[in-house]
């Protein structure tokens, strides 16, 4: 981070944008730089089911059929926890259907730009979904798990296939 | 803690009525009044979700002028223009033309139109609501996008063998009300039947193209787009297990009862159609699906 800040103030943006996109092809993240295409969808899946999780449990809450304030805050942060992740991290390449039991379109790469733009609406809905879970105001809350849900939806309408 | 002392009254809320507010500042609800074709034609447009099909939103395409490719495994359609100009849209047909489109399946040149445009579900509607269509679809902008072939797979692609498939198939007029049901169920059949037109995803096909009706709403591998569509009725492989609050809100805002969210398909009915209805059509959709013949 801090050389690509330093690298900035010299070098033309494009320049740099194209430096960045191959140094992150040709030498993988340090996390990623072992598991397989397989455990990269797994951990990929993972990260969903804890979103998936989250949403269940405010959902629940909202219903008034389980779990208070404690619940709900662990909810929002399990949430915005996972949408802190780099989203090429979460989404590496090589791990489109087919590999594993990867249930992402192909498209998600074709269509990067819309993706991280996607998973950026996702941290932005998630953080006043934390906000609003921490301030204890339930109407927010009840907007905030729907702003989610509606960034949840719209990746799936366009990256993800039903499985089985 | 201000959540604690606040969160036993809201708690009491079905989450329906939580989350309505949100969907309702969008989408006004239709009013009732005697000349509100517009309106009124605004809410059936939304309830049978037209946008999506007749919009290449994808190419940037301008609401309803159409250009959107339908993928079948009969070839690909390109969906017309239905804005109001006169020349590339409906603009120049009259309300008997427009009528008989989706009663008969008839073009306005007298020609059989292909199912892929779901008139098989649509001739249930009612007269009264597709008067109410029209002037809705009359009041949007009329846009100069000149309509695309459709590219299909010989027979599939003959127009002239389409009387036989309506013969088959097709069974015209609007949905009468069941007088032994109460009013939430038929309103219920007549959103999922005529207007939300459920099926034609739902249920299976056979090798023509026709429901396979004996299977109704038993789901399919073979759904829009290479989707899998799930079995919706009451079933153990169907969604027997939902509860009727999981059903409203997967109908509301995607959501399964694991916390997972619909997409494909699915994504699009519930953003352009589901989530606009009012909680209680929502809610007679449940009591229509719970009231299936269960299929596994
Ligand atoms: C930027 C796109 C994107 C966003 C945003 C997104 N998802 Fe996903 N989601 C996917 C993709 C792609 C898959 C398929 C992953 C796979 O099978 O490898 C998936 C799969 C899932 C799964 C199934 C995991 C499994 O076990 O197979 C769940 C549950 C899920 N997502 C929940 C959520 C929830 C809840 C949210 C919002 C809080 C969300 N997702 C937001 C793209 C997204
Ligand atoms: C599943 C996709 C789909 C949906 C939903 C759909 N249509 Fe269509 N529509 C089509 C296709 C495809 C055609 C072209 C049929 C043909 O060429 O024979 C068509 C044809 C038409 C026509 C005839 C236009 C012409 O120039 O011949 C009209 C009018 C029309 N649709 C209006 C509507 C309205 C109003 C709705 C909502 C109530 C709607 N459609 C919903 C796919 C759809
Ligand atoms: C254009 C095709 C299409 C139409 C029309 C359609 N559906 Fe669906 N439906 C799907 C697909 C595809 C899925 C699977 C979505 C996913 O999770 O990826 C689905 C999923 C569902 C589910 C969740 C079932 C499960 O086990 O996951 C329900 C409930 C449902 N639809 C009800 C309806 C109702 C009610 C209507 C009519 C108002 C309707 N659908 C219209 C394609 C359609």
């Amino acid at each position: 981070m801090s050389i690509s800040a330093r690298f900035r103030r010299a070098v033309p943006t494009l320049v740099l944008a194209s430096v960045v996109a191959s140094l992150a092809t040709a030498i993988p993240p340090a996390a990623a730089a072992t598991p397989t295409p397989q455990e990269q969808v797994e951990a990929r899946e993972k990260l969903m089911k804890t979103m998936g999780g989250g949403m269940k449990a405010l959902t629940q809450f909202l219903k008034g059929e389980a779990g208070g304030p404690a619940e709900v805050k662990k909810a929002a942060s399990d949430i915005a926890g996972v949408a802190a992740h780099d989203p090429m991290g979460v989404f590496p390449k090589g791990t489109a259907l087919g590999v594993g039991d990867s249930a992402a379109k192909p498209a998600l790469w074709d269509n990067w730009p819309k993706a991280t733009g996607l998973w950026g609406d996702l941290k932005t809905a998630s953080a006043t979904l934390v906000q609003a879970a921490d301030r204890g105001d339930k109407a927010a809350v009840a907007a905030a798990t729907q702003a989610v849900g509606k960034v949840c939806q719209s990746c799936h309408e366009e990256f993800r296939q039903k499985k089985d | 803690m201000v959540l604690r002392r606040q969160s036993l009254p809201w708690m009491c809320l079905p989450v329906w009525l939580a989350l309505a507010g949100a969907v309702q500042a969008q989408t006004p609800p239709a009013p009732a009044a005697p000349d509100g074709a517009v309106e009124r034609g605004r809410y059936v447009f939304q309830a049978a979700g037209c946008l999506g099909c007749h919009t290449d939103e994808k190419g940037g395409g301008a609401p309803l002028a159409g250009g959107r490719a339908l993928v079948t495994p009969f070839g690909t359609f390109h969906t017309p223009n239905i804005t109001p100009d006169p020349t590339h849209g409906i603009g120049r047909w009259s309300e008997e033309a427009f009528i008989r489109a989706f009663r008969q399946g008839e073009g306005a040149d007298g020609k059989s139109l292909f199912p892929a445009f779901p008139y098989p579900s649509y001739t249930r509607i009612r007269d009264d609501d597709l008067r109410d269509l029209r002037a809705y679809l009359m009041a949007q902008p009329p846009v100069a996008t000149p309509n695309r072939p459709h590219d299909l797979t010989p027979p599939f692609g003959w127009r002239f063998l389409l009387p036989v498939w309506q013969a088959l198939y097709l069974e015209p007029g609007p949905l009468a009300d069941d007088p032994a049901r109460p009013p939430d169920w038929n309103r219920g059949r007549y959103l999922v039947e005529a207007l939300g037109h459920c099926g034609e995803c739902h249920t299976p096909r056979d090798w023509l193209g026709g429901p396979d009706t004996g299977r109704a709403y038993a789901g399919t591998a073979a759904g829009p787009d290479g989707d899998k569509v799930p079995n919706i009725t009451p079933a153990k492989k169907g969604i027997g297990g939902w509860s009727e609050s999981d059903i409203a809100l997967f109908l509301e805002m995607g959501m399964l009862p694991d916390g997972d969210f619909a997409g494909g398909a699915m994504a699009e009915v519930i953003r352009n159609s589901t989530s606009r209805l009012t909680a209680d059509d929502r809610r007679a959709i449940v009591v229509y699906l719970k009231s299936l013949p269960p299929m596994d």
